[in-house]
């Protein structure tokens, strides 16, 4: 093979047609969810945490659940949202009330109830679970929430006053609360809660965000601010420890093929790289 | 009356009051001088850029309102925003400013035409045209901005301000199109999508010391004397907590807990 | 409008309700409620946060009536390429605002509207990330310096912890990434977070003395002090 056809082959393997990149990727995505592989799934300590954590806590504890996450990271928090959920209603003895700082929260939270389906647990609406409403304002609506939440809302979700629900009795502030949950897409919810919550009334502090997020809330957690922190694309591991395989554990077939697939990518991209520069130079 | 386990932070919210307007002070007698921030060095760059060739420049500074916590990182935008159209309207360059949050509209309308004043072409000053307020809901305003990518096809794309998902898809569609682009975001879960896509970045507080750095504005650079106060004093606190822990002594940690 | 009510008015109550605010975190100030063991201090603060939620719910509709507002005139005025999509905005809007009053906005009616529609584009474009991510990937973790080789080694590391089959089949990875997480990210998202949290803090500071001109407009020369 000449020297100047290698040149091209290397070169043209350096800047690979994005066209091909995410052509390749789509197959990745596809033929795991169509056939699933059945890859295995490594149950992190943090998982453990998180579940363990909401298995030890005492009958009657009552849980604050923040839906804030928007309709694009439903495919990721989705899951998880609904796995913890299997998880309160099997355990039984808690109280779960949901509320939501994003404006489709309510919407997201009633997907996750149908998929939930607490009936089967004989969980009921206002006595085992409840949504208050998505209250605007952000870190606002989280500090309004904790000081007074009856002065903040003083219905459902639907518009029902909360004193019908025996669910809210003696809820009144984040000091009612033993456990509070978090599922956002938005950096401004996850550590808001942190400073709004956790830091004046030392609410414990669950928070499950994308995986980008990690990073960036991890100080919380390696302060002790946060109790568990997970990504939504773990929602497999959650599934597998709560005994419920769905969506998560779906996609974590998916996730393997496409992260090998970004990893060929790299190592094609530097050894196209370097065998380039070599060319260049010879 | 004071609340315990508050007292020390009342304490360093004080010091950084002092700070603060101490700095803001005496920067009005003699002007603090900054480091080099090369992605601001670079402005003058990208607009000849967009000059030659004959394309305009757009600017976004991204989501995030007045009235929620990002509020700073979108006044650090508005204040390059302010000083980016100055420098577009000198070099007869269009330049676009992209809107999420409709209540900034005015404050945009007002800085821009202010720039293209000063820089005496204030004929060229379309506010319709040049300031876009597209979405107040992030995807739709995302997709709008890449239409606006491909559509107007800018040879410059600065974006500074609070970015949340979105920092990823502007990045590559203006990538895509041959932009040469500056970004900059306090928030540190976007800073990694800029920093491996865009030409050039603003890591966190250097958008706040971004306007101050170009605008020459004492308030602004005393304000920002005075955050490097407070953070001299942070890692001071942070050295002498780790060698007297270290030591076996819990004393700071006790010391902020008060 | 005169200087007094376009600016002296408007920094005076963020001053005060700032002020407020933070005496209520920072210190019990008496009377105390004998009962709530609160201080006066705190139900002035509630009212003043849920007149907060009152004024964000508000900037919802505003961004919706900005929105119509600007529309109609790109349909009044045929904007080239534009005026269809006007058009087409403007019906969903209407739709969907029918839909809410009519049914409510918690009703499958609506529900159904919402899936079909804004969520399933919603995650589209949310999903259409991991694509823009794998192309700045390919480009970006090439070894070209040390810096980038680093970026390349973590990137790789983290990559490889965050596929569940891999970080089963090479558990050293698991405990590499966590290192990584735990000393040097966490470092630096600490310091980036306190230098964020202080821009905030002077940020504050300014608007509560009036010298910050995002809100109020640009200062003059002789009010800036220069």
């Amino acid at each position: 093979m000449g020297g100047s056809e290698q040149k091209g082959i290397w070169s043209r393997l350096e800047n690979v047609p994005r066209e091909i990149l995410y052509g390749l990727l789509l197959i990745a995505f596809i033929i795991p969810m169509v056939r699933p592989i059945g890859f295995p799934i490594p149950i992190s300590d943090e998982s453990k945490r998180w579940y363990n954590w909401i298995e030890n806590l005492p009958d009657g504890s009552v849980i604050m659940i923040d839906f804030g996450y928007s309709g694009g990271g439903e495919p990721e928090l989705g899951p998880m949202a609904v796995a913890v959920y299997h998880h309160m209603f099997r355990r039984g003895g808690l109280k779960a009330i949901a509320m939501s700082t994003s404006t489709e929260g309510p919407l997201l939270w009633e997907k996750a109830m149908a998929e939930v389906n607490p009936g089967q647990y004989g969980a009921q609406y206002g006595v085992d679970y409840i949504h208050i409403g998505f209250i605007t304002g952000t870190e606002t609506a989280m500090a309004a929430v904790g000081k007074d939440l009856r002065a903040t809302t003083s219905t459902d979700y639907k518009g029902v006053s909360l004193d019908q629900f025996p669910i809210m009795e003696g809820i009144t502030d984040a000091s009612s609360f033993d456990t509070l949950i978090v599922y956002t897409t938005g950096g401004d919810q996850s550590e808001g809660w942190v400073r709004q919550w956790y830091t004046p009334y030392q609410v414990p502090y669950l928070c499950s965000t994308l995986a980008m997020m990690v990073p960036t809330m991890l100080p919380y957690r390696n302060a002790g601010q946060i109790v568990a922190l997970l990504a939504g694309a773990t929602s497999g591991q959650m599934e597998s420890l709560v005994g419920k395989p769905a969506r998560g554990i779906k996609s974590a077939d998916v996730i393997t093929t496409t992260h090998i697939l970004v990893l060929a990518y790299v190592v094609l991209g530097n050894i196209a790289y370097y065998a380039s520069k070599a060319s260049r130079k010879g | 009356m004071l609340v315990t386990g508050r007292i020390f932070a009342l304490g360093m919210l004080a010091v950084l009051w002092i700070f603060i307007i101490g700095g803001m002070e005496l920067a009005k007698k003699k002007l603090p001088t900054f480091r080099r921030l090369p992605g601001l060095d670079a402005l003058p760059e990208m607009m000849g850029r967009a000059t030659e060739m004959n394309r305009p420049v757009h600017f976004t500074t991204g989501l995030g309102s007045l009235t929620e916590s990002v509020a700073p990182q979108l006044v650090a935008g508005l204040a390059v925003l302010g000083y980016a159209s100055e420098m577009a309207a000198k070099y007869g360059v269009k330049i676009i400013y992209s809107v999420y949050a409709a209540q900034v509209m005015p404050i945009a309308t007002e800085l821009m035409r202010d720039a293209y004043i000063r820089a005496g072409k204030i004929e060229e000053f379309n506010a319709e045209d040049q300031i876009r307020y597209l979405s107040g809901e992030q995807f739709a305003y995302a997709s709008a901005v890449q239409g606006i990518a491909e559509r107007e096809r800018p040879a410059a794309n600065i974006m500074i301000g609070p970015f949340y998902a979105e920092s990823m898809l502007f990045s590559e569609t203006f990538f895509r199109i041959g932009a040469i682009q500056l970004a900059g975001t306090a928030r540190g879960y976007q800073i990694p999508f800029f920093a491996v896509v865009c030409d050039y970045l603003l890591i966190a507080e250097e958008i706040y010391a971004a306007g101050a750095y170009l605008s020459k504005d004492p308030l602004q650079a005393g304000s920002i004397r005075g955050q490097d106060l407070g953070k001299i004093v942070a890692l001071i606190l942070m050295f002498v907590g780790v060698v007297i822990y270290a030591f076996g002594s819990n004393a700071l940690i006790d010391l902020l807990k008060m | 409008m005169s200087l007094m009510v376009r600016r002296q008015i408007p920094i005076l109550i963020v001053f005060v309700t700032a002020l407020i605010i933070m005496a209520d975190y920072f210190l019990q100030l008496p009377p105390i409620d004998a009962v709530t063991k609160k201080s006066w201090t705190s139900s002035l603060v509630t009212d003043i946060q849920n007149w907060g939620i009152v004024l964000a719910a508000f900037a919802l509709g505003f961004g919706a009536v900005n929105l119509s507002y600007l529309h109609t005139r790109h349909i009044s005025r045929r904007t080239k390429g534009q005026w269809p999509f006007s058009i087409w905005l403007l019906l969903i809007i209407i739709i969907f605002a029918v839909t809410g009053i009519r049914y409510g906005a918690t009703s499958s009616t609506y529900s159904w509207l919402y899936n079909s529609s804004y969520f399933a584009l919603s995650a589209t474009v949310y999903s259409s990330l991991g694509f823009y991510m794998t192309s700045g990937i390919y480009r970006a973790l090439r070894a070209r310096n040390l810096e980038s080789m680093l970026l390349l080694i973590v990137g790789a590391i983290a990559i490889m912890r965050n596929a569940p089959a891999i970080a089963v089949a090479a558990p050293i990875v698991i405990n590499m990434e966590a290192w990584i997480s735990a000393i040097p990210t966490t470092s630096a998202q600490r310091g980036i977070m306190i230098g964020a949290a202080l821009g905030a803090i002077a940020l504050g500071i300014r608007t509560m003395i009036g010298r910050e001109t995002g809100f109020l407009g640009r200062l003059t020369e002789a009010e800036k002090g220069g």
